[in-house]
């Protein structure tokens, strides 16, 4: 007899708390699976010198900021001035893959706005940023020093988001060996 | 001419809707065609609202029926393919959520509700049956 | 002028939405009949007052009036004029205020139709508690979803235009059907509320309630089957259920509605299960409002939900609470004084609609668990999962057969009690006759074998046969089928026709993924498809490419058949509209694709055996929940 009575609220109680908790969450936010891991191995050429190539081996022994940007994306404009002004810290080493871009306007935009980047791939039909996972421009990863992959960024990077979140992580990430 | 630039257009125009899959992909044999058509039904969509990669026309969906295209054309397995995508995505991409211990609740639950409730039924007829005797 | 009057309408809306609520207690305080009258004349207010603002919005966007700021979102000046009044409900603000027209006038019939059925007490107690939903929904309407909210002075001059996909004659029916069923149940829950209260559930309680479940049942029924054909016909490639989590938001009220409807007829019959008719009444009504919390909250990921606003969202989830609550809090504090004994045999009809509520909850609970798990395992921080129509089609269908199977029992089995011998005697060959026909009917026919059509047949058949036999033993025994054993016989029929629909079409559909030139010939399914010529062609705010096919059996004649690619000037959006041809067995589907370097068009070419089955079963649905209410304009007549 109680459990009858009882149980329809107790579930209720159960449902609706679930929905208060989701009220929070973002569904459409994907955590990537990446985390902890070493960076995939990827051979891309680069955006300046079509002819040489770079592979993950250049991200190690240093702390590197991976930036997944293209011309077309909007949010990617956004963030770009924070990104040249991050880099002037030349202890940081910004990493750009142009992703299914065109070289030309690609060149044309980081002469016009300034580039941010020690090194600019390119990844024409998108297959690199898939092995990395990605799903939404721009996407900003951390890297460690020994190439794992330590954080990523979904969307475009706010001075906030920077300063509270990301410059903390890559300082942390520096002091480590 | 106008016309006919506009006929043009359209038909190359890229399509941002919601609607079926646009690129078109030839296989050697049905099996393959069909394993494509049931992978791509599986697999979300993760930039649409509740899609299959099937359905949907955005640019990551397309890339990665590309993926999948060339991946059953190499010969790999559909547990390969699926592995791969599952490796970089997670398990959201698929929409057949895979049995792990966060999801025994999900698949084993409503048949444990179901055994609960059709044995509380037959507990409560019982006990009925037995108080009116 | 119009959006200021509208708004207007809506405060005084309010205000007799309040009054219809609190009149009646102060009736009971004061102990005078006067308020609860008062209440009754409030319900035409509230009513009168909706409507007006429901044609401002209408006007406002045939008018396409883009300083205010909903019409400017969802209008455009090239937009159809029947899809400007589809629009006036397109999104949040303005389908919730359908929403609570939709309310006040059910609440209205329900004054019209039922104020001499019941104790005025009752009445009043009802009318009561639908004036205190309606005062929550206009409330959150009005202070968080304004419809008329305007712009001034930068009006934008161009509307952002309605999504090209709602641009079709399903946006004008669908959702004010569903919405009659979603909302009915408030009814049901409110004549519920008040039995709590009195502590009495008693037959004049029953006789009137039952029709006010049906007939939001029935809408509800024929809003699902109108999603599922519109987007059957829209989204180019013949799917018509995706267990999307608004979708599934729609079947749960379905589920319970249909366990309420049977735990009425017990109640009215034999005067048992009234706990359980209160408690369905109640969880039905939970979730109407669980459903319209997910449209709305952005919780869920889904194509049907409108531009989500997590403060909205809580607003809805503590009125959900607050009422939903209150009234499970209720029901468990009143529940004992309406326990009785059960005085029925383990084996007797009792027993089957109760399996049948059983289930359809168990139901109810396994589609709750796997829309609400991606939720629950992200707020666990145990990651992101995505739970789409593999597992509902796995989980789903061992719940169904069961029903399916006692459905074609039930009405042979005796009130009381019943002995399973008999039953079995009575009905046997008839089984064995199902079983045969499961097992060959579909080669018979030309079909190769397929375990779930030959699943579906056999439980498809057995419902409509058993159902048959029922009729016929009625009237050998000479006793009359009156109306209320008809709406049975062809809700029953309903079901069956609709497991035979989904069954078939998911075993034996075939495709094919084709390029054409024009002059090339492609069969599927027997039928061949030969591309013939393309056009052009030009709507109000489209233009289109016309592709046109001639379709022929072999020794059959040859029709027409042609799919457009639309492009809408105001969304840069391709919308691809199929061609469909279709007759009572068998539909031909054919969608267009890209045109490709080489001058071809990829197509989509489907045959789809039985699937407007699916939709026939759900229309039989409505004609039968339609025929019990004519039950009792008969009933109503005698006295």
């Amino acid at each position: 007899m109680k459990a009858r009575v009882l149980l329809p609220l107790i579930i209720f109680s159960f449902v609706v708390i679930l929905l208060w908790r989701g009220l929070s969450l973002d569904p459409n936010h994907l955590p990537s699976p990446l985390i902890n891991r070493a960076t995939p191995a990827f051979q891309l050429n680069t955006l300046f010198d079509p002819k040489k190539t770079t592979t993950q081996q250049d991200l190690l022994g240093h702390v590197t900021l991976l930036n997944i940007w293209a011309t077309w994306c909007g949010s990617c404009a956004d963030e770009h001035e924070l990104l040249v002004d991050i880099a002037k810290d030349k202890t940081l080493f910004l990493y750009g893959i142009n992703y299914k871009d065109n070289p030309v306007t690609a060149k044309d935009w980081l002469k016009k706005q300034g580039n941010p980047y020690q090194i600019v791939a390119t990844d024409p039909n998108g297959n690199a940023a898939i092995d990395l996972g990605v799903y939404v421009t721009p996407e900003t990863f951390i890297i460690d020093k020994k190439g794992f992959i330590r954080y990523t960024q979904i969307g475009s990077i706010t001075p906030d988001i920077w300063e509270n979140t990301l410059k903390p992580i890559v300082k942390k990430l520096q002091g480590e060996t | 001419m106008k016309k006919g630039l506009f006929f043009l257009l359209i038909l190359f125009l890229p399509f941002y809707s919601v609607m079926a899959a646009e690129d078109f992909y030839r296989f050697d044999t049905e099996e393959q065609q069909q394993r494509f058509d049931a992978l791509t039904s599986q697999l979300r969509c993760l930039v649409c609202q509740n899609q299959t990669l099937a359905e949907s026309n955005a640019g990551l969906a397309e890339d990665l029926r590309k993926q999948v295209y060339q991946q059953v054309q190499r010969g790999q397995s559909d547990k390969q393919i699926v592995a791969y995508l599952v490796a970089r995505y997670g398990d959201f991409i698929l929409y057949r959520p895979p049995l792990s211990t966060a999801t025994v609740g999900l698949w084993f639950g409503p048949l444990m509700i179901l055994i609960a409730a059709v044995g509380y039924l037959i507990y409560y007829l019982r006990k009925n049956k037995q108080r009116r005797e | 002028m119009l959006p200021e009057l509208g708004n207007f309408a809506l405060i005084l809306a309010l205000c007799f939405a309040l009054i219809q609520g609190i009149a009646p207690l102060y009736g009971y305080y004061k102990n005078k009949s006067l308020y609860f009258q008062v209440s009754t004349v409030a319900v035409i207010g509230q009513v009168g007052f909706l409507s007006f603002a429901m044609l401002c919005l209408i006007f406002s966007f045939l008018n396409n009036d883009m300083t205010v700021v909903y019409v400017q979102e969802h209008s455009h000046q090239l937009l159809p004029f029947i899809y400007r009044v589809g629009a006036a409900w397109g999104g949040h603000e303005g389908s919730l205020l359908l929403w609570c027209l939709i309310l006040s006038g059910w609440t209205f019939a329900f004054v019209l139709f039922s104020s001499r059925q019941l104790s005025q007490k009752t009445f009043a107690k009802i009318i009561m508690v639908l004036g205190f939903i309606s005062a929550g929904f206009i409330t959150f309407l009005f202070f968080t979803s304004d419809p008329f909210r305007r712009i001034f002075p930068e009006a934008p001059l161009i509307g952002d235009d309605l999504t090209p996909i709602l641009q079709d004659p399903g946006l004008i029916f669908h959702p004010p059907m569903l919405y009659l069923g979603y909302v009915g149940s408030a009814i049901g829950f409110a004549f519920a509320i008040a039995a709590l209260i009195e502590g009495k559930l008693d037959k004049s309680w029953v006789q009137t309630c039952r029709p006010w479940v049906i007939l939001p049942w029935s809408f509800l029924s024929c809003g699902i089957v109108l999603g599922s054909w519109w987007a059957y016909r829209e989204l180019g490639w013949g799917g018509w259920w995706f267990w999307d989590p608004v979708e599934n938001a729609s079947l749960l009220p379905w589920l319970s509605g249909t366990a309420l409807i049977h735990a009425l007829i017990v109640s009215e019959k034999r005067g048992a299960f009234k706990g359980w008719t209160l408690l369905l009444a109640i969880i039905t009504f939970a979730l109407s409002l669980l459903g319209t919390f997910l449209v709305r909250s952005g919780v869920l990921v889904s194509v049907h939900t409108f531009a989500s606003d997590p403060t909205r969202g809580l607003f809805l989830l503590c009125y959900l609470t607050l009422i939903i609550g209150g009234a499970f809090v209720f029901y468990g504090y009143r529940i004992k004084d309406f326990y009785r004994a059960p005085n029925f045999e383990l084996f007797s009809r009792e027993t089957f609609l109760l399996i049948n509520s059983v289930v359809m909850l168990t139901a109810v609970a396994t589609i709750m668990i796997g829309t609400l798990y991606p939720i629950i395992l992200d707020a666990l921080n145990l990651g992101k999962i995505s739970v789409g129509e593999p597992y509902f089609n796995t989980v789903f269908l061992p719940i169904i057969l069961p029903v399916l199977l006692l459905m074609g029992f039930a009405p042979h089995v005796n009130w009381g009690h019943q002995s399973f011998k008999k039953l079995w005697t009575k009905l046997r060959l008839n089984f064995m006759l199902c079983l045969l026909i499961g097992l060959i009917g579909p080669w018979i026919v030309g079909f190769p074998f397929h375990l779930l059509a030959s699943i579906g047949v056999f439980f498809g058949v057995w419902i409509i046969l058993a159902t048959a036999q029922y009729v016929y033993n009625l009237l050998k025994t000479n006793k009359k089928i009156d109306l209320s054993h008809w709406s049975m016989i062809v809700a029953h029929i309903g079901i069956a026709v609709l497991a035979l629909g989904i069954t078939l079409t998911k075993s034996y559909s075939e495709e094919r993924q084709v390029k054409m030139q024009i002059g090339e010939t492609v069969t599927v399914g027997g039928y061949q498809f030969t591309f013939n010529h393309m056009d052009e062609a030009t709507g109000s705010n489209y233009k289109s490419i016309v592709a046109t096919f001639d379709v022929s059996q072999p020794h059959g004649t040859t029709r027409s058949l042609s799919a457009e690619q639309r492009l809408y000037s105001s969304h840069d959006q391709v919308l691809s509209k199929p061609g469909i041809l279709f007759n009572i067995w068998r539909d031909l589907y054919l969608a267009l694709g890209t045109s490709l370097p080489d001058g071809s068009l990829s197509v989509r070419i489907y045959y789809k055996p039985f699937v407007r089955w699916i939709w026939f079963g759900g229309l039989l649905l409505l004609i039968g929940g339609l025929l019990s209410l004519l039950t009792l304009q008969k009933k109503k007549e005698r006295l």
